[in-house]
């Protein structure tokens, strides 16, 4: 397949990565802490979209703010359950606590669903056009056009509004923020149920050319954390970055070599920037060490 | 006193009440409702326990989260089953080779691994456990791909093949005890205190001296050893091997074992093998659900008993029969080292980002003498000192201690070599005694670990600082004062020539600066060389001989306190405060 042809592909599998790196590093900023269970959020969106579909047949843009809503009441729970009983404690203690979540999701979804594969209606249609000789699915399309959507109204969100400004201010230190009247307990809150909802649009975006089973997460989860990893710990830009270029990797490199030969050259290729750059390839936040 | 009691002894020392208990209801559950579905279960929650021991290596006692060893456990079963189907070889060969094939693959990957940071280190081993699944899969010519390898034979033992039931049971217990005696012996003495300065407070265990590299390699490659031996183990009971020994599941069973047993008890593992091996059976009735017991085990004992059932059975044992600490122990004198070396910096240079830390420091420091550095915040003086100890790399320049250029070598070199130091905020592990405190900073291997002889040191060191009246009290416990001295009579067990103070008297009263001066001049006297850091100047009129004041990274004043306070370029940097009466801190 033509190269520029397999770009396009990875740039909607990498659009959907973006959307889970950034819950990723917004809840890694705001505690410090890895969420594990950020993949498994996905694949609860995908069910979510699932269900939701059975119930009320209707193309996947009207099915989000359903998705959004549920996951991000998800989000709360979670962290309400595996953070905030342990913001004193080491980081390593959520990291812990958030993959005893990913168990929880992943068996109850196999439990209300069971393991086979599902899928959700596009986002608005099926089909494709054809644009000078390339192939481009109307899904591809709405994948990228939702995430920018949503990164850059999330972008807007922390940059423009009081709320976001707060919720920056807590991630950035939070005794400061505590003491200057910010209402961290909520913003932290708040970080969560965004997370989750951003994670579920992912998977609401991707059960529909690639399917969703319960155990989905753990792919995500990495892929996210690669992406964080390679574009800079806390760097947010940066996860928005590294999500693209693993997706483009994974995609580029499957086609040419297969897809397990892809994957295990992602993790080599990770190891390798984890010994020669930690700090990711486009450098940690100044005086950030997590 | 002959070997068998020798032996007794040996054994007698790991055995008590509960324990004696434990096997005992461990011995008899199969004897009393031994069908073959209760020894196959029991089988296989021994061989996660082994899992679990060796994991408890890496997560537990040196505080790295792996998330590679269902991969070793994975390797190590397919080496055994292939090797056992290919070769018709015996236990006594695919044993060895699977320890062999793990702790190759261990070492191999913990030079690059093993000094990442935690999240980054969670992640690496991930992925060389995704890489290794990977390989299985696909490897289909060696590991049968996605199917694996079924029809393994019976675990043989030089010709004695050993079947399914009682026979395979009591070998995996067997080994499973040895496995857990060798754990609590590698741990005991010194090495508990060492390892819980490794996990709490890396960067003190490597100012200490620790060889923290080398402590983490260990624990790493024995998790993978015991990794190794439990997959060899499953694979003769299950008889089969297939990708999902790799998958992430076995690891997520691991790390739910650990932390709800206990990290770092033997015990701990064994139990939590045993409960998590049968939680999926007794949660049977709920059918689908049942796996779900699993997550909220694992959710509900970090949130609520992170320490886990056997750390929470010895808190409770603690609360209801509190026990008199033990006398203090007999205090051994440290030699101190005299300073012999001198300490020569030449154009030394750090610069983070933009700003120049040190921007071209000259500095010679006689043996035995005691330098003062002051300087306004941000000024460059704990970059200084952080250069000289190795915690950072400098730009360029030299650094020659004794004649040799140490400027770049790693913190805990630099610590064999004589240099110690403290920290601007003390690092100390808090639920540790006073005395396990000092003493872990002597930790140099498992050829010396008498952990009395340790003890006695620090029973010195802790009398010579003040603290010899309570040295079983937990650190978390002291008020800031005490809390410096203890680090400082952690510094001195490694018996330094020369000791660098990061602002010791930050926080600590009249009464107290008083007393710190008094006991670093005594230092001092012993030929100790001191490099304090102060923003207390009349603190340091009392300690050091010679003050350097810094300002921008370079040195702009040299000479006796009463020089510094009349050299018009330092009144200038302070802002023409007075600087006796500038507030100590910050």
């Amino acid at each position: 397949m033509d190269v520029l042809q397999l770009a396009i592909n990875g740039l909607a599998l990498g659009a959907a990565y973006a959307l889970v790196a950034l819950g990723f590093v917004l809840i890694l900023n705001a505690t410090s802490a890895v969420n594990f269970a950020q993949g498994d959020l996905v694949a609860a969106g995908g069910f979510a979209a699932v269900a939701i579909a059975g119930l009320v047949p209707a193309p996947g843009i009207v099915l989000l703010p359903l998705v959004v809503m549920l996951m991000a009441a998800v989000g709360l729970v979670v962290c309400a359950l595996a953070y905030w009983p342990l913001r004193d404690r080491p980081p390593v203690a959520v990291f812990i606590s958030t993959i005893a979540v990913g168990i929880i999701i992943q068996n109850g979804l196999n439990g209300l669903f069971g393991a086979e594969p599902r899928t959700v209606p596009p986002v608005i249609a099926g089909g494709h056009l054809k644009v000078l000789g390339l192939v481009v699915a109307h899904q591809s399309l709405a994948i990228v056009a939702v995430a920018a959507i949503l990164v850059t109204a999330v972008h807007i969100f922390l940059a423009r509004t009081q709320a976001g400004r707060m919720m920056r201010a807590t991630a950035q230190d939070r005794p400061v923020a505590a003491a200057l009247g910010v209402p961290v307990a909520a913003m932290v809150a708040l970080t969560f149920a965004l997370a989750a909802a951003l994670a579920g649009t992912a998977g609401l975006l991707l059960a529909n050319q690639y399917f969703v089973t319960p155990t989905d997460g753990t792919n995500f989860i990495v892929k996210a954390y690669i992406a964080v990893v390679i574009g800079g710990w806390g760097r947010v830009g940066g996860a928005l970055a590294g999500a693209l270029l693993v997706a483009l990797f994974e995609t580029i490199v499957a086609a040419w070599a297969g897809h397990s030969v892809a994957m295990a050259l992602l993790y080599g290729a990770l190891l390798v920037i984890l010994v020669v750059r930690p700090q990711g390839l486009f450098g940690e936040p100044v005086g950030r060490r997590a | 006193m002959s070997a068998a009691t020798r032996i007794a002894a040996w054994l007698g020392r790991d055995l008590n009440a509960p324990l004696a208990l434990g096997t005992v209801a461990l011995v008899a559950w199969p004897l009393i409702g031994g069908d073959a579905y209760t020894l196959r279960l029991l089988t296989i929650a021994g061989i996660y326990a082994l899992a679990a021991l060796g994991y408890q290596f890496i997560f537990g006692h040196a505080g790295a989260l792996s998330l590679a060893q269902g991969a070793f456990f994975g390797i190590g079963a397919y080496v055994a089953g292939i090797l056992s189907v290919r070769t018709g070889a015996g236990f006594e060969i695919t044993l060895p080779a699977s320890i062999l094939v793990t702790a190759g693959v261990a070492c191999a990957v913990a030079l690059p691994v093993l000094r990442l940071q935690s999240h980054y280190f969670a992640l690496a081993t991930l992925g060389i456990a995704q890489v290794v699944l990977l390989l299985a899969v696909n490897w289909v010519t060696v590991t049968g791909g996605a199917n694996g390898i079924a029809g393994i034979p019976a675990l043989e033992l030089f010709g004695w093949s050993v079947g399914r039931g009682w026979p395979m049971l009591v070998l995996v217990w067997s080994i499973v005890a040895a496995g857990a005696l060798l754990a609590r012996r590698l741990i005991r003495g010194l090495a508990g205190p060492a390892l819980a300065l490794l996990r709490e407070q890396p960067l003190a265990a490597d100012a200490a001296g620790l060889d923290a590299g080398r402590l983490r390699l260990v624990a790493f490659v024995m998790s993978a050893i015991y990794g190794g031996v439990a997959g060899a183990l499953q694979v003769h009971t299950v008889r089969v091997v297939s990708p999902e020994v790799l998958e992430f599941p076995v690891m997520v069973a691991l790390l739910a074992i650990v932390v709800i047993g206990g990290r770092t008890s033997a015990a701990g593992a064994i139990l939590g093998a045993i409960l998590l091996i049968h939680l999926p059976e007794w949660f049977r009735p709920l059918e689908k659900y049942y796996l779900l017991a699993y997550g909220v085990a694992l959710l509900a004992t970090i949130v609520a008993a992170p320490w886990g059932l056997i750390g929470a059975a010895r808190r409770l044992r603690a609360r209801l029969f509190p026990e008199a600490p033990p006398a203090p122990p007999a205090a051994r004198a440290v030699a101190p080292r005299p300073a012999r070396a001198a300490l020569e910096i030449r154009a030394l240079v750090k610069h983070f980002g933009g700003v120049e830390a040190i921007d071209g420091v000259d500095l010679v420091v006689a043996p035995g003498a005691s330098i003062g550095i002051i300087g306004a915040n941000g000024s460059g003086k704990t970059t200084l000192l952080n250069l000289i100890a190795g915690a950072e790399r400098p730009d360029s320049g030299r650094i020659d201690w004794g004649g040799r250029d140490i400027a770049g070598m790693r913190p805990g070199l630099i610590a064999a070599a004589g240099i110690a130091r403290t920290f601007q905020g003390v690092k100390l592990v808090d639920d540790l005694s006073v005395l396990d405190n000092v003493a872990a900073g002597r930790w140099r291997g498992w050829r010396d670990a008498s952990l009395a002889l340790a003890h006695g040191e620090a029973m010195a060191l802790l009398d010579r600082v003040g603290l010899g009246a309570d040295p079983w009290q937990p650190c978390g416990a002291l008020p800031p004062g005490l809390r410096r001295r203890v680090e400082i009579a952690r510094a001195l067990i490694g018996r330094p020539s020369m000791l660098l103070l990061d602002e010791p008297a930050a926080g600590l009263t009249g009464a107290e600066r008083q007393e710190l001066a008094a006991l670093l001049r005594a230092l001092a006297g012993d030929g100790l060389t001191l490099i304090v850091v102060e923003h207390d100047l009349e603190f340091l009129e009392g300690v050091a001989e010679r003050l350097i004041c810094l300002e921008r990274g370079r040195i702009i004043a040299d000479g006796t306190a009463a020089d510094i306070r009349r050299d018009p370029a330092v009144i200038a940097a302070w802002l023409g405060s007075v600087p006796a009466t500038t507030p100590a801190g910050g």
